[in-house]
């Protein structure tokens, strides 16, 4: 079931496309915004890359999320789908793990603009990177899918989004930019294993809260 | 329902909480001994910790009482939940305040990354969130579901934004809480007797905010 309700959330993206395209184009003119304001001066940028490039997904995930949970406002498509019999802490995993992909996505479409644009040169150790940045996109996912969860029936649901993410989130922010900074400087992982280890719990924790607390967010 | 201070206990509640509250402002201002590098800074400790811990009691309580709400959908639960939302809040500003009055004669300036501070003032976002949900919510049997979720995930999330600005800002030592358990017996029994105080004025609060959500919501109940 959890596959059906998967592919039912790859399926509308795929026919609109209006997600990832939305949060490319998003997510460059924050790229944009953050060449302009650093005056391109390459010893800001080198600090601040990697805050720069977290608070571009953190901006860009608040855009999607909504977008996805959006769609089932529309024609009250959700209570159709919460009358389904299927176990509701499903539909949350089904989006976040579609919010992962689109994000994931989104990320290799920005990322050759980001290191162009920023002037900044790529990580040494491509691999180490990639593997840190999908497994900081599962945190972010699993945060802004929970409190999309809390906030998309609510009248002001766009706004009330950003506002109960942004603090949610902040743990993994700082463990983002830290983790991100550290690979940049090729640091030893014991260095930088706490921040894994505090990405991990809020995956753990967030991930658990969801599934069971969706049971009653999306009650009619 | 029957009028909050009309009834003997309450009456006797109120009466003793203004007394132990005057008696503990006295008692701070005149009888605690000043601390020779600190002056009058130090005395903002016996608001601020009690303040702080009134705050995370009230939070503690949210979660609780979202946790009881979406299992018994009693709105006894969701009516202390929002009680103690509220007050909790209160007593989190006033650390939000009394922390930079504390810091800016001891610290040098008024806002210093320190863990404490940073996830006091990470909740208090939150809960500032929490009243917008409450208020926005919609229809309100899923606005309670909601909020009582909020307040469940608010919470247990604490450990974590604690830990990571810990571990972001590890240079702040200074705080009031770890000093205050190094303070002679002097300053230590006044500072608890302060948190009675203070945990005692905390009950006498929620009880009547609870009373006049009941009011509120037409509930014929007493508290």
């Amino acid at each position: 079931m959890f596959l059906v309700l998967l592919k039912k959330e790859l399926f509308i993206e795929l026919r609109s496309k209006e997600l990832i395209l939305s949060m490319v184009v998003f997510g460059i003119a924050i790229v944009l915004a953050f060449s302009f304001s650093s005056n391109l001066s390459r010893a800001v940028v080198i600090n601040y890359a990697s805050g720069m490039f977290w608070i571009t997904i953190l901006f860009v995930s608040a855009l999607g999320v909504h977008r996805s949970f959006a769609y089932e406002k529309e024609y009250d498509a959700f209570s159709m789908l919460v009358t389904a019999p299927i176990d509701r802490g499903l539909i949350f995993l089904a989006k976040w793990v579609s919010g992962f992909i689109y994000l994931t996505l989104m990320e290799i479409l920005i990322i050759f603009p980001f290191f162009k644009f920023l002037m900044i040169d790529y990580p040494s150790n491509i691999l180490i990177a990639i593997s840190t940045t999908l497994f900081i996109n599962l945190g972010i996912m699993a945060v802004a899918n929970l409190v999309s969860g809390i906030a998309m029936r609510s009248n002001l649901s766009e706004i009330l989004l950003p506002i109960l993410f942004f603090p949610l989130v902040s743990p993994i922010i700082i463990a983002a930019t830290k983790i991100s900074t550290s690979v940049m400087l090729n640091d030893s992982y014991v260095l930088w294993e706490i921040w894994v280890l505090i990405v991990g719990s809020i995956i753990i924790i967030s991930g658990l809260a969801g599934y069971v607390l969706f049971d009653y967010l999306v009650e009619e | 329902m029957t009028n909050y201070f009309q009834k003997k206990n309450n009456q006797w509640s109120i009466l003793v909480i203004i007394i132990l509250s005057i008696i503990n402002i006295l008692n701070i201002v005149y009888n605690t001994p000043m601390v020779p590098d600190q002056h009058w800074a130090q005395k903002i400790f016996y608001v601020h910790v009690p303040s702080a811990w009134i705050g995370f009691l009230s939070y503690f309580i949210v979660m609780i009482s979202g946790f009881m709400y979406l299992t018994s959908r009693d709105n006894k639960w969701d009516n202390i939940g929002l009680a103690a939302s509220e007050i909790g809040t209160f007593f989190m500003a006033l650390v939000l305040i009394t922390g930079p009055i504390w810091a800016t004669p001891i610290w040098g300036q008024p806002w210093v990354w320190e863990p404490r501070l940073v996830t006091t003032l990470i909740l208090f976002l939150i809960y500032i969130g929490y009243f917008m949900i409450r208020a926005y919510g919609g229809y309100i049997e899923r606005m309670k579901r909601n909020a009582a979720a909020l307040g469940i995930v608010a919470f247990i999330n604490v450990p974590i934004i604690f830990l990571s600005v810990q571990f972001w800002s590890p240079e702040i030592q200074s705080h009031p809480q770890v000093e205050m358990a190094e303070q002679p017996s002097e300053i230590l029994s006044p500072f608890i007797f302060s948190l009675i105080v203070f945990t005692m004025l905390y009950t006498v609060m929620i009880r009547y905010r609870v009373y006049v959500i009941n009011l509120n919501n037409g509930m014929n109940e007493d508290v």
